[in-house]
Protein backbone atom coordinates (compact mmCIF):
# COMPACT_ATOMS: atom_id res chain seq x y z
CA UNK A 1 0.00 0.00 0.00
CA UNK A 2 3.00 2.74 0.72
CA UNK A 3 4.38 1.61 -2.48
CA UNK A 4 1.03 2.38 -3.78
CA UNK A 5 0.96 5.93 -2.12
CA UNK A 6 4.52 6.57 -2.95
CA UNK A 7 3.83 6.08 -6.94
CA UNK A 8 0.63 7.73 -6.71
CA UNK A 9 2.20 10.95 -4.82
CA UNK A 10 5.42 10.86 -7.46
CA UNK A 11 2.80 10.93 -10.26
CA UNK A 12 2.49 13.81 -12.82
CA UNK A 13 -1.09 14.24 -11.45
CA UNK A 14 0.71 14.38 -7.81
CA UNK A 15 2.81 17.26 -9.21
CA UNK A 16 0.04 18.81 -10.84
CA UNK A 17 -1.93 19.05 -8.00
CA UNK A 18 0.26 20.18 -5.79
CA UNK A 19 2.07 22.82 -8.01
CA UNK A 20 -0.25 24.39 -10.36
CA UNK A 21 -1.46 27.25 -8.16
CA UNK A 22 -2.78 27.74 -4.69
CA UNK A 23 -6.39 26.83 -5.74
CA UNK A 24 -6.32 23.66 -7.58
CA UNK A 25 -6.84 21.21 -4.60
CA UNK A 26 -9.65 23.46 -3.42
CA UNK A 27 -11.54 23.53 -6.86
CA UNK A 28 -10.79 19.80 -7.16
CA UNK A 29 -12.51 19.59 -3.77
CA UNK A 30 -15.29 20.98 -4.58
CA UNK A 31 -16.11 19.03 -7.37
CA UNK A 32 -15.55 15.88 -4.88
CA UNK A 33 -18.27 17.24 -2.84
CA UNK A 34 -20.58 17.72 -5.77
CA UNK A 35 -19.77 14.09 -7.06
CA UNK A 36 -20.53 12.95 -3.75
CA UNK A 37 -23.31 14.61 -3.04
CA UNK A 38 -24.95 13.64 -6.19
CA UNK A 39 -23.79 10.32 -5.30
CA UNK A 40 -25.65 10.20 -2.21
CA UNK A 41 -28.54 12.70 -2.57
CA UNK A 42 -29.77 10.08 -5.24
CA UNK A 43 -28.85 6.40 -3.73
CA UNK A 44 -30.41 7.87 -0.52
CA UNK A 45 -33.86 8.23 -2.50
CA UNK A 46 -33.28 4.75 -4.10
CA UNK A 47 -32.39 3.39 -0.24
CA UNK A 48 -34.92 4.88 1.57
CA UNK A 49 -37.59 3.70 -1.70
CA UNK A 50 -36.19 0.05 -1.48
CA UNK A 51 -36.41 0.16 2.85
CA UNK A 52 -40.21 0.70 2.02
CA UNK A 53 -40.68 4.32 2.19
CA UNK A 54 -42.68 6.31 -0.76
CA UNK A 55 -44.37 2.58 -2.21
CA UNK A 56 -46.96 4.05 -3.69
CA UNK A 57 -44.50 5.48 -6.24
CA UNK A 58 -42.93 3.03 -8.82
CA UNK A 59 -39.56 2.14 -8.47
CA UNK A 60 -39.21 2.39 -12.29
CA UNK A 61 -39.63 5.88 -12.08
CA UNK A 62 -37.50 6.51 -9.41
CA UNK A 63 -34.40 4.71 -10.55
CA UNK A 64 -34.81 6.23 -14.12
CA UNK A 65 -33.99 9.71 -12.53
CA UNK A 66 -32.00 8.46 -9.85
CA UNK A 67 -29.58 5.76 -10.87
CA UNK A 68 -27.81 8.28 -13.42
CA UNK A 69 -27.27 10.85 -11.30
CA UNK A 70 -26.18 8.44 -8.66
CA UNK A 71 -23.47 7.20 -12.08
CA UNK A 72 -22.42 10.26 -12.73
CA UNK A 73 -22.02 11.41 -9.08
CA UNK A 74 -19.68 8.17 -8.63
CA UNK A 75 -17.68 9.60 -11.76
CA UNK A 76 -17.24 12.57 -10.71
CA UNK A 77 -16.45 11.83 -7.09
CA UNK A 78 -14.04 9.23 -8.76
CA UNK A 79 -11.83 11.49 -10.88
CA UNK A 80 -11.33 14.22 -8.57
CA UNK A 81 -10.77 11.89 -5.79
CA UNK A 82 -8.12 10.49 -7.67
CA UNK A 83 -6.68 14.03 -7.75
CA UNK A 84 -7.13 14.76 -4.12
CA UNK A 85 -5.33 11.12 -3.41
CA UNK A 86 -2.64 11.80 -5.35
CA UNK A 87 -1.91 15.66 -3.62
CA UNK A 88 -1.10 14.12 -0.74
CA UNK A 89 -0.90 10.29 -1.21
CA UNK A 90 1.99 9.21 1.35
CA UNK A 91 0.14 11.23 4.26
CA UNK A 92 -2.29 8.20 4.22
CA UNK A 93 -0.32 5.52 5.44
CA UNK A 94 -1.53 4.49 8.83
CA UNK A 95 -4.43 6.56 8.78
CA UNK A 96 -7.33 4.21 10.47
CA UNK A 97 -9.98 6.07 8.41
CA UNK A 98 -8.66 5.90 5.00
CA UNK A 99 -8.66 1.59 5.46
CA UNK A 100 -12.39 1.81 6.10
CA UNK A 101 -13.63 4.46 3.19
CA UNK A 102 -12.15 2.33 0.65
CA UNK A 103 -13.76 -1.11 1.62
CA UNK A 104 -16.62 0.72 2.37
CA UNK A 105 -17.18 2.12 -1.32
CA UNK A 106 -15.83 -1.39 -2.51
CA UNK A 107 -18.32 -3.37 -0.53
CA UNK A 108 -21.23 -0.80 -1.85
CA UNK A 109 -20.11 -1.24 -5.00
CA UNK A 110 -20.53 -5.13 -5.07
CA UNK A 111 -24.13 -4.50 -3.30
CA UNK A 112 -25.18 -1.90 -5.82
CA UNK A 113 -24.04 -4.73 -8.56
CA UNK A 114 -25.43 -7.26 -6.65
CA UNK A 115 -29.26 -5.08 -6.27
CA UNK A 116 -29.40 -4.62 -10.07
CA UNK A 117 -28.51 -8.58 -10.86
CA UNK A 118 -31.53 -9.37 -8.79
CA UNK A 119 -34.88 -10.65 -9.61
CA UNK A 120 -36.63 -8.65 -7.69
CA UNK A 121 -34.98 -5.70 -9.14
CA UNK A 122 -35.79 -6.78 -12.15
CA UNK A 123 -39.58 -7.38 -11.16
CA UNK A 124 -39.61 -4.07 -9.43
CA UNK A 125 -39.46 -2.06 -13.09
CA UNK A 126 -42.80 -3.09 -13.82
CA UNK A 127 -43.13 -6.59 -14.82
CA UNK A 128 -44.63 -8.21 -11.83
CA UNK A 129 -46.00 -7.78 -8.35
CA UNK A 130 -42.87 -8.65 -6.01
CA UNK A 131 -43.33 -11.55 -3.39
CA UNK A 132 -42.84 -9.87 0.64
CA UNK A 133 -39.57 -12.11 0.49
CA UNK A 134 -38.43 -10.13 -2.37
CA UNK A 135 -39.38 -7.25 -0.57
CA UNK A 136 -37.55 -7.95 2.08
CA UNK A 137 -34.45 -8.99 0.07
CA UNK A 138 -34.66 -5.43 -1.90
CA UNK A 139 -35.01 -3.59 1.82
CA UNK A 140 -31.72 -5.31 3.15
CA UNK A 141 -29.98 -4.59 0.07
CA UNK A 142 -30.87 -1.31 0.11
CA UNK A 143 -29.87 -0.79 4.34
CA UNK A 144 -26.33 -2.41 3.12
CA UNK A 145 -26.07 0.27 0.57
CA UNK A 146 -27.17 3.34 2.99
CA UNK A 147 -24.62 1.37 5.33
CA UNK A 148 -21.96 1.52 3.02
CA UNK A 149 -21.94 4.79 1.20
CA UNK A 150 -22.69 6.80 5.22
CA UNK A 151 -19.70 4.71 6.01
CA UNK A 152 -17.59 5.51 3.11
CA UNK A 153 -18.55 9.25 3.17
CA UNK A 154 -18.34 9.59 7.40
CA UNK A 155 -15.01 7.84 7.03
CA UNK A 156 -13.54 10.18 4.02
CA UNK A 157 -14.29 12.99 6.13
CA UNK A 158 -12.54 11.93 8.96
CA UNK A 159 -9.16 11.33 6.87
CA UNK A 160 -8.50 14.89 6.98
CA UNK A 161 -8.67 15.16 11.35
CA UNK A 162 -7.17 12.33 11.82
CA UNK B 1 -50.95 1.41 5.20
CA UNK B 2 -50.51 5.37 5.44
CA UNK B 3 -49.79 5.34 9.44
CA UNK B 4 -47.23 2.06 8.99
CA UNK B 5 -45.57 3.95 6.08
CA UNK B 6 -44.80 7.40 8.47
CA UNK B 7 -44.04 6.05 11.18
CA UNK B 8 -41.85 4.10 9.40
CA UNK B 9 -40.05 6.90 7.45
CA UNK B 10 -39.66 8.65 10.78
CA UNK B 11 -37.75 5.56 12.10
CA UNK B 12 -35.60 5.37 9.05
CA UNK B 13 -35.18 9.36 9.36
CA UNK B 14 -34.30 9.29 12.91
CA UNK B 15 -31.73 6.71 12.47
CA UNK B 16 -30.36 8.43 9.94
CA UNK B 17 -29.81 12.22 12.08
CA UNK B 18 -28.44 9.79 14.63
CA UNK B 19 -25.64 8.84 12.22
CA UNK B 20 -24.81 11.61 10.71
CA UNK B 21 -24.24 13.34 14.45
CA UNK B 22 -22.43 10.23 15.43
CA UNK B 23 -20.11 10.68 12.64
CA UNK B 24 -19.72 15.10 13.02
CA UNK B 25 -18.68 14.70 16.82
CA UNK B 26 -15.26 13.34 16.37
CA UNK B 27 -14.77 16.15 14.24
CA UNK B 28 -12.29 18.21 16.24
CA UNK B 29 -8.50 17.66 15.00
CA UNK B 30 -6.70 18.46 12.18
CA UNK B 31 -8.39 20.97 10.44
CA UNK B 32 -9.47 23.42 13.45
CA UNK B 33 -7.38 23.82 16.64
CA UNK B 34 -9.13 21.36 18.58
CA UNK B 35 -6.23 18.75 17.97
CA UNK B 36 -3.34 21.50 18.75
CA UNK B 37 -2.35 22.84 22.26
CA UNK B 38 -3.85 25.72 24.16
CA UNK B 39 -0.74 27.35 25.01
CA UNK B 40 1.46 29.35 22.41
CA UNK B 41 4.15 27.37 21.30
CA UNK B 42 7.15 28.78 19.38
CA UNK B 43 10.29 27.41 17.60
CA UNK B 44 13.02 28.60 16.05
CA UNK B 45 14.82 26.23 13.09
CA UNK B 46 16.19 25.91 9.60
CA UNK B 47 14.17 25.30 6.97
CA UNK B 48 14.46 21.95 5.57
CA UNK B 49 11.50 21.92 3.13
CA UNK B 50 10.54 25.31 1.44
CA UNK B 51 7.30 26.31 1.69
CA UNK B 52 4.37 24.39 -0.58
CA UNK B 53 1.54 25.73 -1.61
CA UNK B 54 -0.25 22.28 -2.11
CA UNK B 55 -3.52 21.88 -0.42
CA UNK B 56 -5.73 21.68 1.70
CA UNK B 57 -2.86 23.54 4.19
CA UNK B 58 0.20 25.34 3.05
CA UNK B 59 3.03 23.24 4.83
CA UNK B 60 7.06 23.94 5.17
CA UNK B 61 9.60 21.63 7.30
CA UNK B 62 11.90 22.94 9.75
CA UNK B 63 14.81 21.02 11.49
CA UNK B 64 15.05 22.48 15.11
CA UNK B 65 17.77 20.47 17.58
CA UNK B 66 18.03 17.51 15.25
CA UNK B 67 14.17 16.88 14.71
CA UNK B 68 12.12 17.63 11.71
CA UNK B 69 9.14 19.43 11.97
CA UNK B 70 5.96 19.83 10.15
CA UNK B 71 4.65 23.35 9.72
CA UNK B 72 1.21 23.26 9.03
CA UNK B 73 0.04 27.16 7.61
CA UNK B 74 -3.29 28.56 6.84
CA UNK B 75 -5.04 27.40 3.06
CA UNK B 76 -2.80 28.27 0.07
CA UNK B 77 -4.33 31.05 -0.88
CA UNK B 78 -4.39 32.55 2.39
CA UNK B 79 -0.43 31.64 3.27
CA UNK B 80 -0.04 33.73 -0.30
CA UNK B 81 -1.90 36.80 0.57
CA UNK B 82 0.59 37.45 3.45
CA UNK B 83 2.94 37.07 1.24
CA UNK B 84 4.51 33.70 2.08
CA UNK B 85 4.90 32.31 -1.26
CA UNK B 86 7.04 29.49 -2.98
CA UNK B 87 10.25 30.02 -3.64
CA UNK B 88 10.48 33.35 -0.50
CA UNK B 89 12.11 31.51 2.03
CA UNK B 90 15.61 29.63 0.63
CA UNK B 91 15.97 26.30 1.99
CA UNK B 92 18.47 26.10 4.90
CA UNK B 93 17.50 29.44 6.29
CA UNK B 94 16.45 30.07 9.72
CA UNK B 95 13.19 31.06 10.84
CA UNK B 96 11.04 30.90 14.17
CA UNK B 97 7.50 30.23 13.96
CA UNK B 98 4.71 30.55 16.26
CA UNK B 99 1.16 28.45 16.56
CA UNK B 100 -0.06 25.94 18.73
CA UNK B 101 1.67 22.58 18.83
CA UNK B 102 -0.08 19.32 18.35
CA UNK B 103 -1.50 17.57 21.01
CA UNK B 104 0.13 14.38 20.83
CA UNK B 105 3.33 14.51 22.21
CA UNK B 106 4.57 12.40 20.08
CA UNK B 107 3.93 14.44 16.84
CA UNK B 108 6.03 17.20 15.89
CA UNK B 109 3.84 19.56 14.26
CA UNK B 110 2.89 22.86 14.76
CA UNK B 111 -0.14 24.51 13.27
CA UNK B 112 1.51 28.05 12.33
CA UNK B 113 -0.21 31.73 12.96
CA UNK B 114 2.98 33.51 11.67
CA UNK B 115 6.45 33.14 10.76
CA UNK B 116 9.31 34.73 11.06
CA UNK B 117 12.24 35.37 8.80
CA UNK B 118 14.78 37.83 8.05
CA UNK B 119 13.25 40.24 10.40
CA UNK B 120 9.63 39.59 7.80
CA UNK B 121 6.52 38.61 9.68
CA UNK B 122 4.08 36.25 7.80
CA UNK B 123 0.94 36.56 9.43
CA UNK B 124 -0.47 33.37 7.81
CA UNK B 125 -3.64 33.41 10.33
CA UNK B 126 -4.26 37.47 10.43
CA UNK B 127 -7.56 36.63 12.21
CA UNK B 128 -5.75 34.89 15.10
CA UNK B 129 -3.99 37.33 17.50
Amino acid sequence: MHGFLAWMYASALGHFMRESGPWTYAIVNLAHILGVASLFGSVLILDLRLLGVWRRTPLAVLTHVAVPVAAGGFGLATLSGIGLLAANATEYVGNPFFYVKFPAIAIGLVNAFVVSVSPAWEAASGTRELTAIENRQLALMGATSLACWLTAIGAGRMIGYW
Amino acid sequence: MEQTLSSRSLTVGGALVVALFLMILPASAHHGWGGYQDEDFQLSGTVESPVSLAGPHATMKIRAENQVWDITLSPPARTERAGLKEGVIPVGAKVTVFGHRHRDPKRFEVKTERVNWNGRLFNVYPDRS
